[in-house]
């Protein structure tokens, strides 16, 4: 069962497309994780999916329903979204901005209902800010406002969470336990997860399923064990890369890096020993 | 348990205050209002004026509260409120806190059209005293029709950034026309112009109410219903999108509807700005950001700002000083100390 096809789109600014006929298909109740270089056109293709941006050829069908077509409330209660640059007035307080979230199931004026109370008690329970609930957004930290802006996407209550770079401005600590919450979200609710990540070693330790892009296209697509290979980093990042094996889930991550030289790209993998051992053990 | 009843006592805590603010508000309103019944070239004492109002009043004393200072005082507090609201609803679309009517040209749209109407009548006459204000809102409504569409765009439709500059770019435009057209009028229709682009709240008469009150019974309710909207266009164009939020529709709809409070208000008073740029903002400092708050109580801002505007301008100076210009001797320097606090 696939939550969300992508169906040959073109997308892009202008007259200029970043991506042109791109097809894929994203696996329900598992983490996603799209990786590629800057300006590969991820952001691109997470927001063509997330319906931020509009598509000029082709589809993209959320539980088989085109989600440009539907009316986009009704897309709302089924697919949350976190964009990159969330942000909060300052005046209001966590638990407000996170009411927001149940914004699709509001009717006029309507004030909030006891369903609408239990989801934005539950996503301020799982996402553990109960403690500072009551306090104004612009006094947390930034590790504590990315929980935030995540209970509210939970709060709309949908199957599926689309992510554009979760992570991003956080120190280490606080990285793992974003990704750490959303791993939680999709073991125990079998929540759709769908992201963009820089770090290929959270991409790999946390995703069921890697998305490589490069120039608009993508490049590979299946499991971590499929996607971080010397050959595919070297495609997609122009680096040769030193894998390794994740000690917590066992998928490869990458030890360290060097650029690759243009002319010696073919030569990239082969003549290094660490990726030598690694296939071994991974072929062994 | 106890943190369940923290919350709903923090949520409740918020709504008190924005009655307590209002109530304040209402009772400073009453307050200046009765000052104002009593400020004018005439004086008239607290009991003339109560005996007045109770229809006990001399001929004079009824032509002085009921036909120039009551029907002024009430013009003053439906502008105030009109051009608050309609500055709110702006900021909130455009999610920017300097925002103000004046910016999807409102004011200068308002002018040209007056300018044009005197090139060509006398003031003088009756049916310019009622076609004036119906010029002055179609000018209005046409400069901003006018913002909105250069600022369209098909991909993207309406973006703030787009809509402000063009705004700019089409005020400053009209503006350099209107500078055209006035020197061509005599000194005495140049003089009229003048006072009427300062704010005279010229329109001061029972039939301005009767026109301008529509406008905001229908179109207050109206916006105040699209509250939690405006909540959620406040977080930003993706988040919107993200909660189901139709961005184009709703941002159409309620640029209309502060189009149509501004204009209407602009028509019957003449050119004041800052009322929708300061009201809103004194407002969030009061209330907080929610708009359900934000709407009502930046009216009633409003309103106290420009009753007690019209009310100063009558007393420094008979017959009086415009109570435009009494708004932006207040409104320029908390202009200047709202950019000077956001840089930091």
């Amino acid at each position: 069962m696939k939550t969300i096809e992508v169906n040959k789109i073109d997308v892009g600014y202008a007259n200029e497309l970043i991506i042109k006929n791109l097809s894929i298909s994203i696996p329900s109740n598992k983490i996603t994780t799209i990786i590629g270089p800057n300006g590969c056109g991820k952001s691109t293709l997470i927001k063509t999916i997330a319906r931020i941006l509009n598509v000029k050829g082709g589809a993209v069908f959320l539980e088989g329903e085109e989600i440009h077509k539907v009316d986009t409330k009704e897309i709302a209660k089924r697919m949350a979204i976190l964009p990159q640059t969330a942000e909060a007035p300052g005046g209001l307080t966590v638990y407000e901005l996170i009411s927001y979230g149940r914004f699709p199931y509001k009717k006029g004026m309507g004030s909030l209902r006891k369903e609408d109370y239990e989801y934005i008690n539950w996503a301020v329970d799982v996402t553990g800010l109960t403690e500072v609930q009551n306090r104004a957004i612009s006094a947390l930290s930034g590790g504590q406002r990315q929980r935030v802006w995540i209970a509210m996407a939970l709060a709309q209550g949908t199957d599926t969470l689309v992510l554009d770079e979760p992570t991003t401005y956080l120190d280490l600590a606080h990285q793992l336990d974003i990704l750490l919450l959303l791993e939680r979200l999709n073991k125990e609710e079998g929540r759709t997860i769908i992201m963009v990540l820089h770090d290929l070693n959270h991409a790999s330790r946390f995703s069921h399923y890697m998305i490589a892009m490069r120039d608009g296209e993508v490049v590979t697509d299946g499991t971590p064990e499929e996607v971080m290979t010397c050959a595919n980093l070297q495609q997609v990042f122009q680096i040769d890369a030193h894998l390794a094996r994740c000690p917590h889930s066992a998928n490869p991550i990458c030890l360290s890096y060097q650029l690759c030289q243009a002319e010696k790209a073919s030569a990239c993998c082969s003549i290094n020993s660490a990726s030598k051992a690694y296939h071994q053990t991974a072929s062994g | 348990m106890r943190t369940e009843k923290y919350k709903q006592h923090s949520q409740k805590g918020k709504a008190k205050r924005a009655v307590l603010v209002s109530v304040t508000l209402v009772f400073l309103i009453i307050i200046i209002f009765f000052i104002s019944l009593n400020t004018g070239s005439i004086y008239l004492t607290p009991a003339e004026i109560i005996l007045t109002l109770f229809a006990q009043g001399t001929e004079q004393q009824n032509l002085i509260l009921f036909d120039f200072r009551l029907p002024r005082m009430v013009i003053a507090l439906l502008v105030g409120t009109g051009l608050a609201i309609s500055g709110a609803v702006l900021q909130g679309i455009v999610r920017n806190p300097l925002a103000d009517p004046g910016i999807i040209g409102i004011n200068a749209g308002a002018g040209l059209s007056v300018i044009l109407f005197l090139s060509f009548f006398a003031v003088t006459t009756t049916i310019s005293i009622i076609l004036m204000p119906f010029l002055a809102f179609l000018g209005a409504a046409g400069a901003a029709f006018i913002i909105y569409v250069l600022s369209y765009k098909r991909s993207e439709g309406i973006t703030p950034m787009r809509l402000v500059l063009t705004g700019i770019a089409v005020a400053a435009g009209i503006n350099a026309l209107m500078i055209v057209l006035t020197l061509r009028l005599n000194p005495e229709t140049y003089q009229f112009l003048a006072t009427w682009l300062a704010g005279s709240i010229w329109g001061s008469d029972w039939q301005f109410v009767l026109a301008l009150l529509p406008w905001l019974v229908i179109l207050i309710p109206f916006v105040y219903s699209k509250a939690m909207v405006l909540n959620i266009l406040h977080l930003g164009e993706e988040t919107s999108i993200g909660l189901g939020a139709n961005l184009e529709k709703e941002r159409r709809v309620l640029l209309a509807s502060a189009v149509g409070l501004a204009a209407a208000s602009v028509s019957v008073s003449g050119g004041i700005g800052f009322i929708g740029l300061i009201a809103p903002h004194l407002t969030r400092q009061l209330v907080g950001d929610k708009y359900e708050y934000v709407i009502p109580v930046s009216g009633l801002v409003g309103a106290l700002l420009l009753l007690l505007a019209d009310m100063i301008g009558r007393f420094i100076k008979q017959p009086e000083v415009p109570a435009g210009i009494i708004v932006a001797v207040i409104g320029a320097p908390y202009f200047l100390y709202l950019l000077a606090r956001l840089k930091d």
